[in-house]
């Protein structure tokens, strides 16, 4: 993205190349910066998360043309909404968006952003409404209706490795969002009301949407009403299963991560390692090659082994940190609640 | 090509037009289990001819069944922006005719157009001596006329462009191939058919330069482990070396022809 000159890029190449390796801001080469994360940013989503990688920059870009701060900002909302279903659909889809702020790519020309925007999406989306992923939850009216996921990202700052960021605040709106109650509702002309000549029809409240799979009138179930207010609900079916990405900066034989804007713009080989530990058991879920050198299949095999470990680590501190903020919000929750009350 | 004198807007179809001919009988299977006339390590047959557009410096027609396309390249011709660049650039167009899919495609811009753009560039940049032309644009414009699944057009589409170069007489390290693999289970099947690729756990794209051994591109999406999906590469790369025979072949064949 930043316009490097030559001599900048030899310059932390050669770097990034002599032992030990050095990198701009001293930190050794498997090193992320600090990660900031909150969940329920967004009050009006269903769920959301703010992530920050690296610290965020006091009046960032003067700064960041200089080479010093300037971390990367993202935030990932989810809104549900209800979706008819279609003849042969399963139902419950997942779309994703991603917004650049142009505040945060002020060298870009408007089309150049829209590029980008679409790039990030369509790896998002690739990634994340694969139908392998798709949560089972999502059902309203079986056939009819269902809740359609809406994952909308926006960019506010980037400071190097944007997509690692927008995994990790996709993933962790994925995890806090929560799924409305629904019960069915279903129409049907009452006997005893027929016998007494009244044609009025009578709205009847059937079965919770969970518990009615096997009433045999699936089909007449039209309608659906919500049983709770929005904060209350279920997470999402298969939670667990949302892929990390580790993303490896690649510099002839040695690897990097977590890259800063002029360290992204000084490798010439990129690779987009997402996993997910569903029970323990990693999956690669995808893997992308991005930049204009080769690689060969060693390389990509040793690569693709090391980063299992490196997703292994934020998977578990991503995983430990949610269920802190679940914690941390419930207690925030009730504490209000009473306050209220006394 | 802003200045050609058509209505963009329109769909400029050709001026006269046949009746498809459909091949008889052999309805395809929709399920994972049938796999008619193929082993799970077969590829569909290719048919390639360089040199079918003429008025293109380079072109490429590709085809592998039911999965059709062609490849145009011009250049390298002048950079259109007034900035200096050192490098060449090679721009991607790809687009589907509306009539490609079982859906029609709705004629004009179209997302997965960039998608695939960008997944052939990846393939084919880094074979393509790009330093060579500064200040210079290559063009490569590709067609899809009949799309049977989003990885075989990526495939095919890598195939064709990396034939197109070759035809232009555009200077590259090597050729490019690249082939596809759907996975469910532990089962691998190259060169997935639409149905196989709905019905699969999950995809890899591998593309490679066979003559340097070197892998360009590597797309995979879905739910697969990482060996499995490091065998999908290893299987996509050996059958790499045998689509590189038949660009080979074609290129040279062509150039035989008086």
């Amino acid at each position: 993205m930043t316009s490097l000159s030559k001599a900048e890029k030899s310059y932390i190449q050669s770097s990034l190349l002599s032992d030990p390796p050095l990198r701009l801001d001293g930190r050794s080469l498997e090193d992320y910066r600090p990660i900031a994360l909150e969940t329920g940013v967004v009050p009006l989503a269903n769920g959301s998360a703010k992530v920050c990688i690296g610290r965020p920059g006091r009046g960032g870009y003067v700064q960041e043309a200089g080479g010093v701060g300037g971390g990367t900002e993202v935030v990932a909302g989810v809104k549900l909404e209800v979706a008819g279903v279609g003849d042969g659909e399963g139902g419950g889809k997942v779309a994703c968006t991603v917004s650049c702020s142009p505040a945060a790519y002020p060298s870009l020309s408007s089309n150049a952003l829209d590029d980008l925007q679409s790039d990030l999406t369509i790896l998002l989306e690739s990634v994340l409404s694969h139908p392998s992923l798709r949560p089972n939850n999502l059902v309203i009216v079986p056939g009819k209706k269902a809740w359609a996921v809406k994952l909308d990202a926006v960019v506010f700052a980037d400071g190097g490795n944007v997509v690692d960021c927008l995994m990790l605040a996709c993933r962790a709106a994925l995890w806090d969002t929560k799924v409305p109650l629904t019960k069915w509702v279903e129409y049907r002309a009452p006997r005893r009301h027929a016998a007494q000549g009244d044609v009025g029809m009578d709205v009847d409240v059937d079965e919770e949407a969970g518990g009615g799979f096997e009433t045999k009138g699936e089909s007449r179930a039209t309608d659906f009403e919500l049983t709770d207010y929005w904060d209350e609900g279920e997470v999402l079916s298969g939670r667990e299963s949302w892929p990390v990405c580790v993303t490896l900066n690649v510099l002839s034989n040695i690897h990097f991560l977590d890259a800063k804007l002029q360290e992204e713009a000084s490798v010439p080989l990129r690779m987009y390692v997402m996993y997910a530990f569903p029970r323990g058991k990693p999956i690669l879920q995808t893997f992308r090659l991005i930049g204009p050198e080769v690689s060969t299949i060693d390389q990509l095999r040793g690569l693709i082994k090391r980063a299992e470990s490196y997703a292994r680590n934020t998977w578990t501190g991503l995983e430990a940190k949610l269920k802190d903020e679940e914690a941390r919000r419930g207690v925030k929750a009730r504490e209000k609640f009473y306050g209220r009350l006394g | 090509m802003a200045q050609n004198p058509f209505d963009r807007r329109r769909i400029n179809g050709p001026e006269e037009s046949f009746l498809p001919v459909f091949e008889p009988g052999q309805e395809r299977p929709t399920t994972w289990n049938a796999r008619c006339g193929r082993q799970s390590t077969d590829i569909r047959q290719i048919f390639l001819q360089p040199g079918l557009i003429s008025q293109a410096n380079g072109s490429a027609y590709i085809e592998t069944e039911k999965t059709k396309l062609a490849c145009a390249v011009y250049g390298p011709r002048q950079s259109k922006s007034t900035t200096y660049s050192e490098k060449g650039k090679l721009n991607i167009e790809v687009k589907f005719a509306p009539f490609s899919c079982t859906r029609r495609r709705y004629p004009l811009h179209d997302a997965e157009d960039r998608s695939l753009a960008v997944a052939i560039h990846q393939s084919i940049a880094s074979s393509v001596r790009l330093e060579l032309f500064p200040k210079s644009t290559i063009d490569v414009f590709i067609t899809i006329i009949e799309n049977d699944g989003i990885e075989g057009c990526v495939a095919s589409g890598a195939i064709a462009a990396s034939t197109a170069l070759a035809d232009a007489g555009i200077e590259m390290f090597g050729l490019v191939t690249s082939c596809s693999a759907a996975v469910r289970g532990d089962d691998i099947r190259l060169d997935p058919t639409e149905e196989e690729t709905n019905t699969s756990d999950g995809v890899v794209v591998v593309a490679c330069m066979p003559a340097l051994s070197s892998i360009t591109n590597v797309w995979q999406s879905g739910r697969i482990t990482a060996e499995v999906t490091l065998r999908c590469m290893e299987m996509c790369q050996d059958r790499c070396i045998d689509i590189h025979s038949v660009i080979a072949h074609s290129l040279s064949s062509m150039n035989k022809a008086p």
